[in-house]
């Protein structure tokens, strides 16, 4: 499978009569785009800012982070959620770099989900978003659209804007292409059969809360009765797989430019063979949560054939232990394993960091705490909570966790908590 | 915060406040003006940054043998010497005096509020002891280079004094004292979870990012009855409250536990029933409370005879995020509490 996506550059984010891309300005069509995204009965109104990397400038209540993206060639984009379910992660993808889609959820009764990104200031630097020109998308629900409708709501009309702002690139050379290709896994040139075979078990949702019908998780699919799969690293890159409705400290975004699967990419060949990437999800009671572990270990040792596996999680306590379950049946299957670990202290101390203990999951890498204070300085404006404003306006005390892209459990963050 | 010239005052035993060998071990608290023994490496190390006004001595007997008393009068002796810094030490391998040193400085920090500092050997039993209160850096475990040993002393001290940022145990060769700060580094996490991966693959060395847990394992005690004669009480972490959550157990962190009857119910009313656990899907525990705490065929198995007596309370609360701590804290309340009851055995149902 042979993936490519074509990167344009972009500097500078404007509102323009038409969308389109000059040079490394995007002009984008506000009112158009706008109009476009409205057509959605179960949202009431919908409102569109830009934010730009610099500006003392707050946006509230992000919900979810979408990188702008549009296959060429008629493939379909998000396949199962916008587009049609078909195959993704092969041909070309026209793709912007320094624009973010930010979509912000109106509606208040989950706060404990909802994050921050500042464009500007101490902790921009803590989160990709806070580099990124962002088109912030404010929507709210028509009466009657129930919590999921609403966030499906808004999810969609993210999806759409991402790919109507990439679109504007496929009229223009890309300054630089990129090629994801991998072989079939068994299928190794003799010269490079000494490398270590190494697969990413990747966690992409936890049943700690069910999900909505309409929340399409896996090529639209809400993943409820999942069971471990394979799939091509490129698929998770081409937007097969988006974020589900409840998941801080993991956006799809980061999905889209999975830093594992870049990771084990950039070794690929090198310093190791990628043996392929098995996607699971967290279970919700002891039963599921065994079986998913040893299919999971199954695919990665017996299937895959890897000699080590990384793993890493979505969410908190339940998906920490199912992942480090399915990590330790890897190890009793002699595959030597590395996960990624949030702390999860509630009260800083080095005790709390982890809730197992199994034999040989010994490696661990972490992503900071989620829980550790973080102090947010005064700004200009608040965007995308205009109810919260007054309170997001000035030095405003939150956590780790409440920065969009400061702690990305699949491991694109440079924050770690360090024992001291 | 203190500026300028800091005001040190240093702590040692018998043995390095040259009073003499462990003959002179029962040697109760003294003060001597300025720098004697191990002080005066102390001096040196600080140069012009600080000087030592005082020197704390206490025989490594007496101060064992009053555990209590001996740091209260050392304390005395330390606040009258109004310093801006404690160092006591270093202790390197000797027990006895590794343990006042920790001592001292943990009584000075909390009471008097003025910084401390130490220096021990990994295997000092005061580091285990007090490296989660008192910076604990770690020395040899002879006296052999004393200076060198002091320099790395004071180099803390002084930072500790003047309020400045103090780095990691690795920055600054102290014992970890078992709290995490986010810091942020080079490599992303997945570039570094891949090179560990593969230092672990081709049988390198590695470094765990995160420490072991210490869940020393807990054998079942066993039942000293017949189960026909026994009182069994149900226990749960699964977040099972009556409607309206009385006693405001926590969502999740939970700090809070609550105590239910169900005297004369032999079956739970879901209606009656709520549940504020935000760790997993309560949605069918809320449908039938029996899925998490089964009264129902508790009380059919203490109709039968099979159990002796179903206790007529129910111990619950929620367990998602909670600190080791309080989990102990309410595990051992509850246990209290059952054991006071005459309670047997219990079934334990979590989530």
């Amino acid at each position: 499978m042979r993936l490519e996506l074509r990167w344009s550059d972009v500097d500078e984010l404007v509102t323009a009569p038409a969308t389109r891309l000059v040079g490394k300005r995007l002009e984008v069509d506000l009112e158009g785009l706008s109009e476009l995204l409205s057509a959605d009965s179960r949202l009431a109104r919908i409102r569109l800012d830009l934010a730009h990397p610099g500006e003392r400038c707050r946006i509230g209540r992000v919900f979810d982070v979408i990188a702008p993206r549009a296959k060429m060639d008629g493939g379909e984009d998000f396949p199962g959620v916008l587009g049609a379910v078909t195959r993704v992660g092969q041909g070309r993808t026209s793709a912007l770099a320094g624009v973010a889609v930010v979509a912000t959820d109106q509606q208040t009764d989950n706060v404990g989900t909802l994050a921050v990104i500042d464009m500007a200031g101490p902790n921009a630097a803590l989160s990709a978003f806070g580099r990124t020109h962002n088109l912030v998308i404010s929507a709210w629900p028509a009466p009657g659209a129930d919590r999921s409708e609403y966030l499906a709501a808004v999810r969609l009309a993210a999806l759409k804007a991402a790919v109507h702002l990439a679109r504007a690139a496929h009229a223009v050379e890309p300054d630089r292409v990129e090629v994801f290709e991998l072989p079939p896994s068994p299928r190794v040139p003799a010269e490079l059969a000494h490398l270590p075979r190494v697969a990413y078990v990747f966690q992409i949702h936890s049943h700690q809360r069910p999900t909505g019908l309409d929340e399409g998780i896996l090529y639209g699919d809400p993943v409820r009765r999942m069971l471990p799969t394979i799939v091509h690293p490129n698929e998770v890159l081409d937007g097969a797989v988006l974020r589900g409705f409840m998941g801080r400290s993991v956006t799809t975004w980061t999905t889209q430019n999975h830093p594992m699967i870049r990771t084990l990419y950039a070794g690929h060949g090198r310093t190791l063979w990628f043996a392929g990437v098995v996607v699971t999800v967290a279970q919700a009671t002891e039963p599921e949560r065994v079986r998913s572990a040893f299919l999971a270990a199954n695919l990665v040792a017996y299937t895959l054939g890897a000699d080590g596996a990384v793993l890493t999680k979505i969410g908190g306590g339940a998906p920490h232990v199912d992942m480090a379950q399915a990590a330790a049946q890897c190890e009793a299957l002699g595959v030597r394993t590395t996960a990624i670990v949030e702390d999860m202290s509630t009260d800083g101390s080095a005790e709390g960091m982890l809730l197992f203990d199994f034999p040989g999951v010994d490696a661990l890498v972490n992503v900071g705490s989620s829980q550790e204070p973080l102090t947010l300085p005064a700004v200009d404006r608040v965007i995308g909570a205009d109810d919260l404003a007054p309170k997001l306006l000035g030095e405003t005390r939150i956590t780790y966790g409440g920065l969009c892209g400061a702690i990305e459990q699949v491991g694109s963050t440079r924050v770690m908590a360090e024992v001291r | 915060m203190a500026t300028g010239a800091l005001r040190v005052v240093c702590y040692v035993n018998q043995f390095f406040g040259q009073l003499g060998g462990e003959d002179k071990a029962g040697i109760g608290p003294q003060v001597v003006d300025g720098a004697v023994g191990a002080a005066r490496a102390v001096q040196q190390a600080l140069g012009g940054a600080g000087t030592v006004v005082a020197t704390v001595i206490c025989g490594d007997n007496y101060a064992a043998e009053h555990a209590g008393s001996a740091t209260v009068e050392l304390v005395t002796l330390v606040a009258a010497a109004r310093p801006d810094l404690l160092i006591a030490g270093p202790a390197f391998l000797a027990g006895r005096y590794g343990v006042a040193c920790g001592a001292l400085c943990a009584a000075v920090q909390t009471q008097l509020k003025i910084p401390a500092v130490t220096g021990m050997h990994a295997e000092n039993p005061g580091v285990e002891l007090y490296r989660r209160q008192v910076y604990v850096v770690q020395t040899g475990s002879e006296a052999t280079r004393m200076l060198p040993e002091a320099q790395r002393l004071v180099a803390l001290g002084l930072r500790l004094a003047r309020g400045e940022t103090i780095g990691g145990p690795a920055a600054h060769g102290y014992f970890a004292r078992g709290v995490t700060r986010n810091t942020v580094v080079e490599a992303s996490a997945a570039d570094r979870a891949i090179a560990m991966l593969l230092d672990k693959l081709a049988g390198r060395a590695f470094a765990s990012e995160v420490p072991r847990p210490e869940f020393p394992p807990v054998a079942p005690p066993r039942l000293a009855k017949t189960l026909g004669g026994a009182t069994i009480a149900l226990v749960t972490d699964g977040g099972l409250v009556p409607r309206g959550n009385p006693d405001g157990i926590e969502a999740l962190n939970a700090t809070r536990y609550g105590a239910y009857s169900i005297e004369g119910k032999t079956r739970l009313d879901a209606s009656q029933y709520d549940n504020p656990h935000r760790g997993y899907d309560t949605t069918w525990v809320k449908q039938d409370p029996h899925r998490l705490v089964p009264v129902d065929v508790a009380r059919e198995l203490e109709q039968s005879g099979a159990i002796g007596k179903l206790h007529e309370t129910v111990y619950s609360t929620v367990g998602v995020a909670t600190t080791l701590a309080q989990s102990a804290r309410m595990g051992r309340e509850i246990a209290e509490k059952l054991r006071a009851a005459g309670v047997d055995a219990v079934i334990l149902t979590s989530t």
